[in-house]
């Protein structure tokens, strides 16, 4: 992996994304040269990503919302509904994916 | 299920019981902890004639329910000196629950040194000399073509490979799957234990077995039916881990920077494509043969989080290839040959050891200098050499204490010398309070389900703080407990988490089963009191709070990227058990 310059976001996608991200851009991660920040949902569409295939997002090793702002030179993965185990709740997702399409309904 | 067996090794002597009505509402973890702590004096010595080992189906095995196809099996550990109960796939569970049988117990041990077979079919329990052909270094693969060709291939097998008969403090027992590949209870030597006894493995023949009585036999089959809807309608169970099994974890704790790697002394790594469950699953779907991305350790499950990882010639080398011990080869030794990672995974299984546990060793023993860092090859001579046993091979298959004591490393990842699986405890707080508290060992099984709204104990969780975590750590042992004394796969939580009527489908499983009106209040004190239980084996074996602590590492080495250090006082992990 080369080491992008700064303003290069990589982006990943994780579960079923990976083959797509690799077939649709030939390398994992991608990366694109952004000009200004964007949110992830922006991100998403751009990359062509449904919304409801994502559950949380990673930006720079953290869980983040879908809508959380993005600055070029960030690392972001995607990261679809599919993760197993308690790592769901231990690394934070049921805080960050209420809002999402694929947020399982649940409700305090 | 009726009929209580036991063995005792000592005298030859097999007494078939009515089970004790202690024991009658029990199956499972819930039923060889309490046997474990009523009838092993805690302070003996694990490989001496005072131990018992305990065989259990849960309280769903043999039925129709999805995924109850799990066996218990307690004693006291070699490993870490404390109770143990250690799980497993396989055909064991359903042989055992449709023939009857409550449990099966073996205790004492002989004189003399040779090893035996125990083969138990319905109207028979016999002790047998074991034939030779399965003894002195044969592998588990050979033993049980070997074992399954003389009693028939529909028998279940539960066997100790050399390093039981070696009693290595990683030995497992092994269990024939549907197919006749091996599934293990893995941690914990229990295999040490059975080698001990010198039986050298069990034959089920359930020739003539009926089904498994239910009490009300409609109820039943609604509730299943919506117990297997909740699973095969959630993304986790129906979709992610049948495709890409739980190696799907090697990504995603990577990007978390929560990844142990390299001796854990980072969070991250590099090479994660190379080790990945993606990567896994297109190399299977890429060189067909016997691969298979997808398959059920046992009858009746339906996640299949199993697969069959073949070679670049397409014949099967392993499966069950899991992320933990892909994780610890690939990741925490720096192995970048996934090929490599599945040929040490067999040679394990054929051993007969703890593919976490060993594999831990090779990484610390890597640190320790007794291996070069990221050399799959000589990983994989090492862990072979565990069958003969050479000094090389004792000393890793002592696991990953004894590896960091010979080596002189104070950076050594065990919990009451059970090492620690693969979520930095740094970054997932949580799963690190598991590792301190359980009554297991560092074991990441022992904190994965809790009842009833998961919201309400995970919902605001921040992996990197402390805000909410004691009473996470607390939740999922209480619900794990439970679980594992259903004889459901721990995976059904998955699918049930997110859908209370799924949660709710489980209880009625057993209460139609048994004619019972249990609640979730119910199954949360069966977890409190199976906890308890343990703890109290283990206050008993001379283990206090203190021995519930990670390794003073974690306080003062911070983990990068998040450079994180572990940071609970001994006051605040004392919690998790204030209940």
């Amino acid at each position: 992996m080369n080491d992008p310059k700064p303003s290069a976001t990589e982006i990943r996608g994780f579960l079923h994304l990976d083959s797509y991200l690799r077939k649709k851009h030939g390398t994992m991660p991608v990366i694109l040269h952004l000009l200004e920040p964007l949110t992830g949902i922006e991100l998403a569409k751009k990359l062509e990503i449904r919304l409801h295939e994502v559950e949380v997002i990673f930006v720079n090793g953290f869980v983040q919302d879908l809508d959380t702002v993005i600055q070029p030179g960030d690392r972001v993965a995607f990261l679809p509904p599919g993760c197993p185990g308690p790592y769901r709740v231990a690394l934070g997702f049921y805080g960050k994916n209420q809002k999402n399409a694929s947020n399982f309904k649940l409700s305090k | 299920m009726n009929k209580f067996i036991r063995v005792n090794m000592s005298s030859g002597e097999i007494e078939i019981q009515a089970v004790p009505n202690q024991y009658i509402g029990l199956g499972g973890r819930a039923l060889t902890s309490s046997f474990v702590n009523d009838e092993v004096k805690p302070t003996c010595h694990p490989l001496g004639k005072n131990n018992k080992l305990i065989f259990a189906p849960g309280l769903l095995s043999g039925t129709s329910a999805p995924n109850s196809g799990r066996l218990s099996v307690g004693a006291k550990s070699p490993l870490t000196g404390t109770i143990k109960e250690c799980n497993t796939g396989g055909v064991f569970s359903q042989q055992m629950a449709k023939m009857g049988i409550k449990a099966l117990v073996i205790e004492g041990m002989p004189e003399d040194d040779k090893f035996y077979v125990i083969k138990v079919s319905m109207d028979n329990v016999a002790i047998e000399e074991a034939p030779v052909e399965i003894l002195g270094g044969c592998g588990n693969y050979d033993a049980i073509a070997f074992l399954t060709e003389k009693h028939g291939k529909n028998v279940g097998i539960a066997i100790v490979g050399p390093a039981g008969e070696h009693r290595l403090p990683s030995a497992n027992i092994s269990f024939k799957d549907p197919e006749g590949n091996i599934r293990s209870a893995g941690r914990g030597g229990l295999g040490a234990v059975m080698g001990s006894k010198k039986v050298k493995a069990v034959i089920l023949d359930d020739t003539g077995a009926g089904t498994v009585p239910i009490a009300e036999p409609e109820k039943f089959r609604a509730a299943a039916k919506v117990f297997a809807n909740a699973l095969l309608s959630h993304p986790v169970s129906g979709q992610g881990l049948a495709a890409y099994g739980t190696d799907v974890l090697v990504n995603i704790l990577n990007e978390a920077g929560g990844l142990p790697s390299y001796n854990f002394t980072q969070g991250r790594i590099d090479h994660n494509d190379i080790i990945s469950g993606e990567t896994m699953n297109a190399t299977i779907t890429e060189r067909g043969g016997d691969g298979k991305v997808s398959h059920g350790c046992h009858r009746g499950c339906i996640i299949k989080c199993s697969q069959w990882y073949p070679d670049k010639q397409g014949k099967y080398i392993t499966s069950g290839f899991e992320y933990e011990t892909i994780w610890a080869l690939g990741a925490d030794a720096g192995i970048k040959n996934l090929d490599l990672i599945a040929y040490a995974d067999r040679a394990m299984d054929d051993i007969g050891v703890d593919s976490i546990e060993v594999s831990v060793a090779v990484a610390t023993a890597m640190e320790g200098g007794l291996l070069p860092w990221g050399d799959g090859e000589a990983a994989l001579d090492a862990i072979k050499q565990i069958a003969v046993p050479t000094p090389l091979g004792r000393i890793l298959g002592g696991g990953c204490a004894v590896v960091g004591k010979v080596c002189g490393l104070y950076r050594t990842p065990v919990v009451k010398d059970q090492a620690i699986p693969a979520y930095d405890p740094r970054s997932v707080k949580g799963i690190g309070l598991t590792y301190a508290t359980t009554p297991m060992g560092a074991d990441h099984t022992a904190g994965y389900c809790v009842s009833g709204n998961i919201l309400k104990v995970g919902g605001d969780l921040d992996p990197l703080k402390k805000d909410g975590q004691i009473e996470y750590a607390r939740s999922m042992q209480i619900g794990t407990a439970a679980v594992d004394s259903t004889g459901m796969c721990l995976f059904v939580y998955f699918g049930i988490a997110d859908s209370p009527e799924g949660y709710q489908a489980l209880i009625d499983m057993i209460n139609a089963q048994y004619g019972l009106s249990l609640t979730s209040g119910d199954v949360d004190k069966l977890g409190e009191s199976v906890l308890k239980v343990e703890r109290d084996f283990n206050k008993r074996a001379g283990f206090t709070n203190a021995h519930d602590r990670l390794p003073e590492f974690f306080e003062y080495e911070a983990l990068p990227p998040h450079n994180q250090v572990w940071d609970f006082t001994p006051e605040e992990i004392d919690e998790v058990y204030n209940f």
